[in-house]
This record gives structure tokens, C-alpha cells and sequence, in this order.
């Protein structure tokens, strides 16, 4: 229900991509924990949100016209008191006036170090709705070590992905890191294709990083792409 | 799937374009047919010749005196639709269009295939193409290409998306002592899709195992859904071409380029325990071997050499794909050591390797059969260099594929001429010989892909 509310009100907008906060609201309400997003439009706003979440915060611009928010340095991690917030959002709105004089900004807990992955999704033009699973960050980018699926897939076949992986070895506890909860990621996993698979709507999920834990997963960034052009959500 | 039948088993068929002039695709249509033995009813049909190869030739379909079930189309992309309209209207169910010039040409030709399928719909025909080679049947006899040919009839069957990496399976099946069964080219897919053909052989007495060569198709999801579904009835091994091809794949990250479409195929063919293999010569030797051999109980495999080399390249191609070289039992070290003494010039451990002292067919036997006794061993690959003075072990290995229930799978380094009569004997007891080391590797792998798939193809494929 949530998630053909928040796709209706993006085909509103005459929005494909979704906003972080709304990305992470929709993954949310599958049970995946994420770090809640909340939306500030001017400084004072972030500084009572930062006071509701607690030090240290995290500040990244929200514009439907900013995708990649890091590539515009949208982002500061861990900021760790009410001096460093507002310099930190005058930073952000500033350098996001170039492309959106009226960028607003999330503010969302800060995470503890957990392991990177990502979980993706996109629908190929041959398959349909496909899953994808691998390490976040530099391994995403220069190992290239990724695992597809045809969704939905079950946590069994979640799990084999995981497995599948090179990097695996440092999900299971490698030189003394511990094992991260792989259970999770399985389920984490199986539950986005399950999304992709049902809500016909989406071009492409992109959860990116996922941070994995010995307990459990959490959702730090989420990205959503809808088809273009194609009529509010009613596909269930 | 009555319909699909009368493609592969008509009784009448009908030449549209039949020319007399050799080297036109009419000609060879007609003349296919007739070489490759058919041995139903023929009528060439073309207006503007009287007749053609010896046969009276009919101005138009209309004329001809029997209900048609196949109609061969060797007319022009143009006359093709005309044509194909006129057997509908006669109650025709089969129709090959072997003409190109449609949706691969551009818009006139996407219009020109459109109008096509309009037709097929209406009289409910099942098409193979346009733009193909077309199909064959050895059951039938019935070579329903423009290419003649003789062919033995056996368990493969290929469904081909080129007729010429199709033609290149049929001659390497022919080389390696296989005939096959059916065999189709699927040209344009306009009606009839991969996963249609699919489903007629999964129910195709004749076919046993079934040897795809694919490029890409527009629905791969119902494909992979179809093939697993057959594959539990009958081994699919697939070779995707197209592995640095990155097709239209929405990037899930942002740097654009996470990945190219051969690692989403392999990634999902895996998904459905379909095996993907790497060439036309890896599909060829794993085709064989699900045809010939008994199914393995596992994937665990031993290997027996005496020379060093080929077993060391077959352990690099196994390592690729994961395959498990166990040990050996202490049981079998100590048969091996009562039958070469104590301490002998071999190496006592997987692959056994018998050096100087194993060359010998009775000895060579011997030592296969020890292996191949292990407990731990599921398959044995075993190795030879054929020689001048020396006996092949081939006896041997038939006693051994007699006595015990696993799969065996020879390698003898040779000609395909000098090792011709050892593979009939061989491959008739259920042994497929290869002449490379490669090659028996790529069979191992199939056997133990099939034997580790979760509802795999029971017994019943041990005929060819």
C-alpha cells in the first residue's frame, strides 16, 4: 500500500527517481532496517532533527535533480555536533545551488562500521526482473565481483548468491573480523526481488551500501528508478 | 503439439519455388529431399517449369492432388507471404520459410514479417523462420534444408539460432561417431520460439539429450523456465555466444559498467540447472557423453594415465568448473601395488599415473578397473596414446563398462581415422571416446553437473 503511495506521488510529480527518503521508507516496509531519513528545508529544521536523532549525524542533500549525491559532495558523514551541522549544511546547500536552488537536506542516524555490500535490482530487456548481490564500495567498483539471479528468488537461492561471491570469505570472518549475518543478507535479499518481481513499475532498486553486521543489516542509501512514462501504480 | 508433429513428420510436402537450375535455394530445397531420402510424397510447385530432377512440377498448390503438411517455401521474401497464404487456406499446418529480408533488413522488412505472423495466426500454421535453414529429421529422413545431406539417425537433437554454427555441430557430431535425431534452425522466431521446439523434443521419443546453440532471445525468462523444465526429463546442455556483448544492461550502479550480459546469463542458466557450456566442440563432447554414458551417482572423479601430460590438461579444464578429484582409498593403493610391486615407477595417487608400466593393454586394464572399483571414484576418465605395436586397451574398458555401473569416458590420442574402429566398439558398449583431453574433461563436466542438479534426468538414455 505504502509502496503504490509513494510511486503514485513520484508519477505526480512527473518524477522516474525516487527520493532517498522515499526509497528507504518503501524498503522500510518490507521489515529491511534502514538509517530513517529526515527531511529538513532549512538549517534550523536539520538542527531539530539532529537533536532527535542524536549525535553524530548524517547530512546528505535531498533534490530530484541530484542523483549521484556524493559526486556533487552532497554528503558529510559523521558530524558530531550542532556547530559542525551548520557548517556542514551551509557546505551542502551551497554547492547544491548550482543545479537546485531549492535542495533540501536529509538528516539520518550515523551507522557503525559495518561490512559494505550492495543489493540491486533492474529489469533486463531479455529476463525481466533480476536480482543482484556483491560487496559495496571500491569492490563493487573495481573487483566487479557480483552475483544475478532471475527474481524473485527464495533466502535459499539469496543464500547461494552470497556464496558465490570472491569476496565471501570476508562475509564468513576473515583475519579476525567476525562473520556477518549472512541469514540477513539472505532475506534482505529475497525480499527486494520479491519488490522488483511484484511492482511492474520499477526500472531499477539500487541499495548501496548495505551494511552488514554479525547481527542483522542495515540499508545506509537506497536508490529507486521507475519506468518512464508509465501510469501510477495499480500492477498488484 | 499435433501440428509441431506434422513439421517433423509429414507424409506430403510440398516445394513452393522448386527451380531446376542448381544453384538456386529452390533447386537444393528439392534436391535435400530427395537426397537425404525422404521417403513421403514430393511437389515441387512452380509455374514457370514442367519439370524438374526427373519430377512432374505443379503451377501452383492449388493443383496439387494431395492435402499438404509441410510446405517448403524457396520463393522470395515477397511471394513467401502469398504463398504461405495459399497452404493455409488448403489446411497446410507446417510451413518453412527459408527466405530472409524481414525484420533483420529494417522497417519494410519488420512490416513484410508482421503480415506474415498475421497469416500464420489465421490458419493456425506453426512456422519455422523466415530467414533459415530449416530443419531436419533423421527419423523421417527428411532433410528439409537446402543443404543435401546423408546423416545417420541417433539420441542428440540441436536446436541452432545460425544454420551455420548449426551445420558445424551436425559435422562434429558426425566426426565424433554420433548421428542425431532432430535438428532445427530457428532463423527469424516469428511464431515458433526456442522454447516451442523445446517442448515438442522434451516430448520427442527419439531425442535424448538436447544441444542448444543460442544468441539471444526476446522472452529468455520463459526459455529458462522451459529448458529446466525439460531438463529434469532430459539433459539441455546450451552454448551462449555473445560473452563480451553487453546487451542493453541497466547499469546497477552508478559507474555504468557492472556488468556484461554473458555473467547475468551464466549467473541465471545456474539458477535453473541449465548447463552452459563455452564452444561448439565443449557442446559436441558433453552431448556425448549424457548420451552415452550411464548417469554418474556423483561428481567425484578418477583418472588413469600413463603419460602425464593429457590428464594434467583435463585436471586444468575440471578445476575450471569446480570438479572434485578425490583421493584414492588405501584399498585401491594397496590393489594398484599388487598389481606393479611395492615401489613402482608410477604415481600411487589421483590421477594415477602408471609411467612406464601401464602402457600395456592387459596391465592398462587392470589398473582402470581399480579406479574405476573406488568407492570415492563416481567417473573415471581414462588415458591412452595410440601405438604402432601396441594393443588399444579397448576390450579392457568394454569388460570394465560390462562389470561395473559407471560412467567411463576414454581419451586416445590419435586421428580420428586411426581410432575409428575403437569408437565404434567403445562408444556401442556406452563409452565415449574423444581424442583430446579437453574434450574429455568438457564430458566429465556435463556428467557431474547433471549427477549434482537437483531433480536430474534419471536412467533411460543409454541407447543412441
Amino acid at each position: 500500500m505504502k509502496v503504490d503511495l509513494i510511486i503514485s506521488k513520484a508519477r505526480a510529480d512527473g518524477r522516474e527517481l525516487l527520493m532517498e527518503d522515499e526509497a528507504k521508507e518503501i524498503i522500510s516496509s518490507l521489515g529491511i532496517p534502514v538509517t530513517h531519513c529526515l527531511v529538513a528545508r532549512d538549517e534550523k529544521e536539520a538542527l531539530l532533527q539532529a537533536e532527535k536523532i542524536g549525535y553524530p549525524v548524517v547530512l546528505k542533500v535531498r533534490s530530484p535533480k541530484i542523483v549521484h549525491k556524493s559526486d556533487y559532495k552532497g554528503v558529510v558523514l559523521d558530524i558530531k555536533n550542532k556547530k559542525e551541522l551548520r557548517a556542514a549544511y551551509r557546505e551542502i546547500t551551497f554547492r547544491a545551488a548550482v543545479l537546485d536552488g531549492e535542495a533540501a537536506v536529509t538528516v539520518q542516524a550515523m551507522a557503525a562500521k559495518g561490512l559494505e555490500t550492495l543489493i540491486g535490482a533492474t529489469v533486463n530487456k531479455q529476463f525481466g526482473p533480476v536480482i543482484a548481490f556483491g560487496l559495496g564500495g571500491v569492490f563493487t567498483e573495481i573487483v566487479n565481483d557480483v552475483s544475478f539471479r532471475l527474481a524473485p528468488v527464495d533466502p535459499g537461492e539469496a543464500g547461494r548468491m552470497i556464496s558465490q561471491i570472491k569476496g565471501c570469505r570476508l562475509l564468513q570472518g576473515y583475519r579476525g573480523s567476525p562473520a556477518v549475518d549472512t541469514g540477513a543478507l539472505a532475506e534482505a535479499i529475497s525480499r527486494v526481488s520479491n519488490l522488483v518481481f511484484e511492482y511492474k513499475e520499477f526500472a531499477e532498486i539500487d541499495l548501496n551500501p548495505v551494511a552488514a553486521y554479525p547481527d542483522g543489516v542495515l540499508v545506509l542509501d537506497a536508490r529507486m528508478r521507475l519506468k518512464i512514462g508509465e501510469m501510477p501504480a495499480n500492477t498488484r | 503439439m499435433e501440428r509441431m508433429r506434422s513439421l517433423f513428420y509429414p507424409r506430403c510436402v510440398a516445394v513452393i519455388g522448386a527451380s531446376d537450375s542448381p544453384g538456386k535455394i529452390g533447386y537444393n530445397i528439392l534436391y535435400s529431399l530427395i537426397y537425404g531420402g525422404f521417403k513421403g510424397k514430393i511437389y515441387p510447385v512452380n509455374p514457370r517449369i514442367k519439370t524438374v530432377l526427373g519430377m512432374r512440377v505443379y503451377s501452383s498448390v492449388n493443383e496439387i492432388p494431395d492435402r499438404i503438411d509441410l510446405a517448403l517455401i524457396g520463393v522470395n521474401k515477397n511471394a513467401a507471404v502469398e504463398a504461405i497464404e495459399q497452404c493455409g487456406r488448403l489446411g497446410t499446418k507446417g510451413v518453412i520459410c527459408i527466405a530472409g529480408g524481414f525484420r533483420e533488413t529494417g522497417d519494410e522488412g519488420l512490416a513484410l514479417e508482421k503480415k506474415l505472423v498475421e497469416v500464420t495466426k489465421k490458419y493456425d500454421i506453426k512456422l519455422v523462420g523466415p530467414n533459415t535453414l530449416g530443419i531436419i529429421n533423421t527419423e523421417a529422413s527428411l532433410d528439409a534444408t537446402f543443404y543435401p545431406l546423408r546423416l545417420n539417425t541417433g539420441g542428440v537433437s540441436i536446436i541452432a539460432q545460425s544454420g551455420g554454427i548449426g551445420l558445424q555441430i551436425i559435422k562434429k557430431l558426425t566426426d565424433e561417431g554420433l548421428g542425431f535425431n532432430k535438428w532445427i534452425a530457428v532463423g527469424n522466431r516469428s511464431v515458433l520460439e526456442i522454447a516451442d521446439y523445446l517442448e515438442y523434443l522434451s516430448d520427442d521419443a527419439g531425442t535424448k539429450v538436447i544441444g542448444i546453440f543460442l544468441e539471444g532471445v526476446d522472452d529468455a525468462r520463459r526459455l529458462v523456465q522451459v529448458a529446466s523444465e525439460v531438463a529434469r526429463r532430459k539433459p539441455v546442455v546450451v552454448y551462449k555466444v555473445g560473452q563480451s556483448d553487453v546487451v542493453n544492461y541497466a547499469a546497477i550502479t552508478h559507474t555504468g559498467s557492472m556488468a556484461g550480459s554473458h555473467r547475468l546469463f551464466r549467473d541465471i542458466f545456474n539458477q535453473f540447472g541449465i548447463l552452459l557450456v563455452e564452444s561448439v566442440p565443449e557442446l559436441v563432447a558433453a552431448c556425448k557423453a549424457l548420451l552415452l554414458c550411464p548417469p554418474a551417482a556423483g561428481g567425484r572423479v578418477g583418472m588413469y594415465t600413463y603419460t602425464a601430460g593429457p590428464s594434467i590438461t583435463a585436471l586444468d579444464r575440471l578445476a575450471e568448473r569446480k570438479i572434485d578429484i578425490p583421493e584414492f582409498r588405501a584399498e585401491t593403493v594397496f590393489k594398484i601395488k599388487s598389481l606393479l610391486g611395492e615401489n613402482p615407477l608410477a604415481v600411487l595417487k589421483n590421477p594415477l599415473d602408471s609411467a612406464g608400466v601401464g602402457n600395456l593393454a592387459e596391465t592398462y586394464g587392470k589398473l582402470a578397473m581399480t579406479v574405476l572399483e573406488d568407492p570415492n571414484v563416481d567417473i573415471l576418465a581414462t588415458f591412452c596414446c595410440v601405438h604402432k605395436n601396441w594393443r588399444n586397451p579397448t576390450p579392457e574398458l568394454v569388460d570394465a563398462a560390462r562389470k561395473i555401473r559407471k560412467p567411463i569416458l576414454a581419451c586416445y590420442i590419435s586421428t580420428l581415422q586411426e581410432s575409428e574402429e575403437d569408437r565404434k566398439i567403445l562408444q556401442s558398449a556406452g563409452i565415449p571416446l574423444y581424442n583430446s583431453p579437453e574434450e574429455v574433461a568438457w564430458g566429465v563436466a556435463a556428467l557431474a553437473y547433471y549427477a549434482a542438479r537437483e531433480g536430474a534426468c534419471g536412467e533411460g538414455r543409454f541407447d543412441y
